[in-house]
């Protein structure tokens, strides 16, 4: 142990206590310099066409790779579907949020709050291709949900690799982040709040509506743009259960790397598809506060 | 208090959003268990053959072993990094703190295609790109605000005076930090590692980016073989998953509890 401190005392002498600190952050930073470094790569090479005679980015710098894009009906058409996707999975998704979240919280069994958590937490570690793999059987013409229609004497229906398959993944993938980010918020609201409501004569649905949805505004309008920005930006349900048809913007950029091969198309993509994600991200932050997540928050 | 038309309509949705939670993966592993060659409901008989057959398949398990060595490196990376930058943020008076947690958000907020194309022109102008150990930090650098979070949220509940009592008492600092800091965050590195290690086993789009055939992870390789056709092997490997995550719920209930998610802050 002596020799430990000594060692520590010639490497980082005590007077260098005041930047300790940021030592110890050092790494952090670094490695999320990473991240940072991709971003200018994808930055300088969203600047360079590709070179239809050699196959390679050109030399000289131009902003013609976003002018494609901008001219492109194309990902017009993509850009729309994404955000018509994650539109959609963030209504449903807190559609079924709320009332999961509303009677996990306010059960006042322990044992019904424990299985409903081990519920969201067991997808939420299993991971999504194999969660979509999941819904590839189900869905599957011979799946379970025909072979239940079936018993009615429904035809087989195709529900897979269409638009609302999407969807419904989106919706399924979601559904754990949405309600851990709404629990919190429905847990400060204060059970008496609606007792008063009542004895004051709403009906539940009065007293949900203007108490407990005014009051749960935060967590909703968190987890709204949190789904929001991952479904928008999402690449494995778009890509597994929408069968090529159904390409979001992460399907586009990754087709322009590896199937076209045009690297600064995909580049300048992905530099938009960025600035769309830290733009919503910046209105979190801006609503909410670096600490959404608790990071370093003295309490 | 809750009234009987709003009991019913909540758990209508509950039971809903259970089953579509659920039937997937329940369907994944009984489809595991089937004798036949094809998935078929009910199953044609219950065996364990597919098992047998994964193990023998020298891709899966080639796959499986690499998942493994990313997780690992992951963990290698992110647990020092992360534990040493949540300490900092809550026991050190930094200037720019509020930029610096937005920096350290990054991993959360770019979007993980981005980080992804990204890493994947970094590494390769660095000539490291076909390795398997660069898509282990790859993935502590995209999950790494878990830790910090789970370091710095256990950091805010210990006293720091036990530090100074003990530096007074005259331990050095590396006995302080060994002895009473590092115990005393314990549970929040351990819960952090624990996420960071099964989020590593199960990432796909990042190591879909940084992979190819020689250095494919698991879930990549289930991705690629959903791709030409659906057997029960893969239902088998995909149960292997859902075996992680359950032991994983069990630890994560056992060392903080699931309720804590319940917390208002």
């Amino acid at each position: 142990m002596d020799a430990l401190e000594a060692a520590l005392d010639m490497i980082w002498p005590r007077r260098l206590a005041r930047y300790s600190g940021w030592a110890m952050i050092a790494p952090a930073i670094l490695l999320v310099g990473i991240l940072v470094l991709g971003l200018v790569q994808i930055a300088e090479g969203s600047l360079h066409t590709l070179d239809r005679s050699t196959f390679l980015p050109s030399e000289e710098y131009t902003l013609a790779n976003y002018q494609t894009i901008i001219d492109s009906t194309t990902y017009w058409r993509v850009l729309w579907r994404s955000l018509l996707g994650a539109g959609l999975t963030v209504f449903f998704t807190l559609l079924l949020a709320l009332p999961y979240s509303y009677i996990m919280v306010r059960t006042s069994s322990a044992t019904i709050r424990k299985s409903l958590l081990v519920v969201l937490f067991l997808p939420f570690f299993i991971g999504q291709v194999v969660r979509a793999y999941g819904i590839l059987i189900v869905l599957g013409t011979s799946g379970a949900v025909n072979d239940v229609l079936g018993l009615f004497g429904v035809e087989p229906l195709r529900l897979l690799f269409n638009f609302p398959a999407v969807v419904f993944g989106l919706v399924q993938y979601m559904l754990p982040f949405s309600v851990l980010l709404l629990a919190p918020a429905l847990t400060a609201i204060p059970r008496e709040t609606e007792t008063a409501a009542s004895s004051l004569g709403a009906n539940w649905l009065q007293s949900f509506w203007h108490v407990v949805i005014p009051m749960a505004k935060p967590g909703l309008v968190g987890a709204g743009l949190v789904v929001g920005t991952l479904s928008l930006t999402d690449f494995a349900m778009p890509a597994m259960l929408g069968g090529g048809s159904q390409d979001f913007i992460a399907n586009a950029i990754y087709d322009q790397f590896f199937r076209t091969a045009d690297q600064g198309l995909g580049a300048a993509l992905a530099l938009l598809l960025v600035a769309l994600g830290s733009v919503i991200a910046g209105v979190v932050i801006a609503i909410f506060g670096a600490g959404t997540l608790g990071m370093g928050g003295r309490k | 208090m809750i009234s009987r038309t709003q009991r019913i309509l909540f758990w209508a949705i509950v039971w809903f959003s259970i089953v579509i939670l659920s039937v997937p993966t329940l369907i994944v592993v009984g489809a595991s268990l089937t004798a036949g060659n094809i998935i078929s409901f009910p199953p044609e008989g219950l065996s364990l053959k597919w098992y047998g057959e994964i193990a023998m398949a020298r891709d899966l398990r080639g796959a499986f072993g690499r998942s493994i060595i990313v997780s690992l490196i992951c963990l290698a990376v992110s647990v020092p990094v992360g534990t040493l930058a949540g300490l900092a943020l809550t026991r050190f008076r930094l200037r720019f703190t509020n930029a610096i947690q937005v920096y350290l958000l990054l991993p959360f907020t770019i979007p993980l295609i981005g980080s992804g194309i990204g890493m994947m022109l970094v590494f390769g102008s660095w000539r490291i790109l076909g390795n398997v150990w660069p898509v282990g930090v790859a993935l502590a650098a995209i999950n790494i605000p878990f830790i910090i979070w789970s370091v710095s949220s256990s950091a805010a509940s210990l006293d720091g005076d036990l530090e100074l009592a003990a530096a007074n008492c005259g331990a050095g600092r590396v006995e302080t930090f060994l002895h009473v800091t590092l115990p005393g965050v314990m549970p929040g590195v351990i819960t952090g590692g624990l996420l960071m290690f099964v989020l590593a086993m199960t990432e796909f789009l990042v190591s879909l980016l940084l992979t190819d055939a020689r250095t494919v992870t698991l879930p990549v390789q289930i991705y690629n073989n959903i791709r030409s056709i659906i057997t029960p092997d893969l239902a088998a490997v995909s149960s292997v998953f859902v075996v992680i995550a359950l032991f994983a719920v069990w630890l994560l209930d056992r060392l903080v509890g699931l309720e804590i998610f319940l917390k208002s802050k």
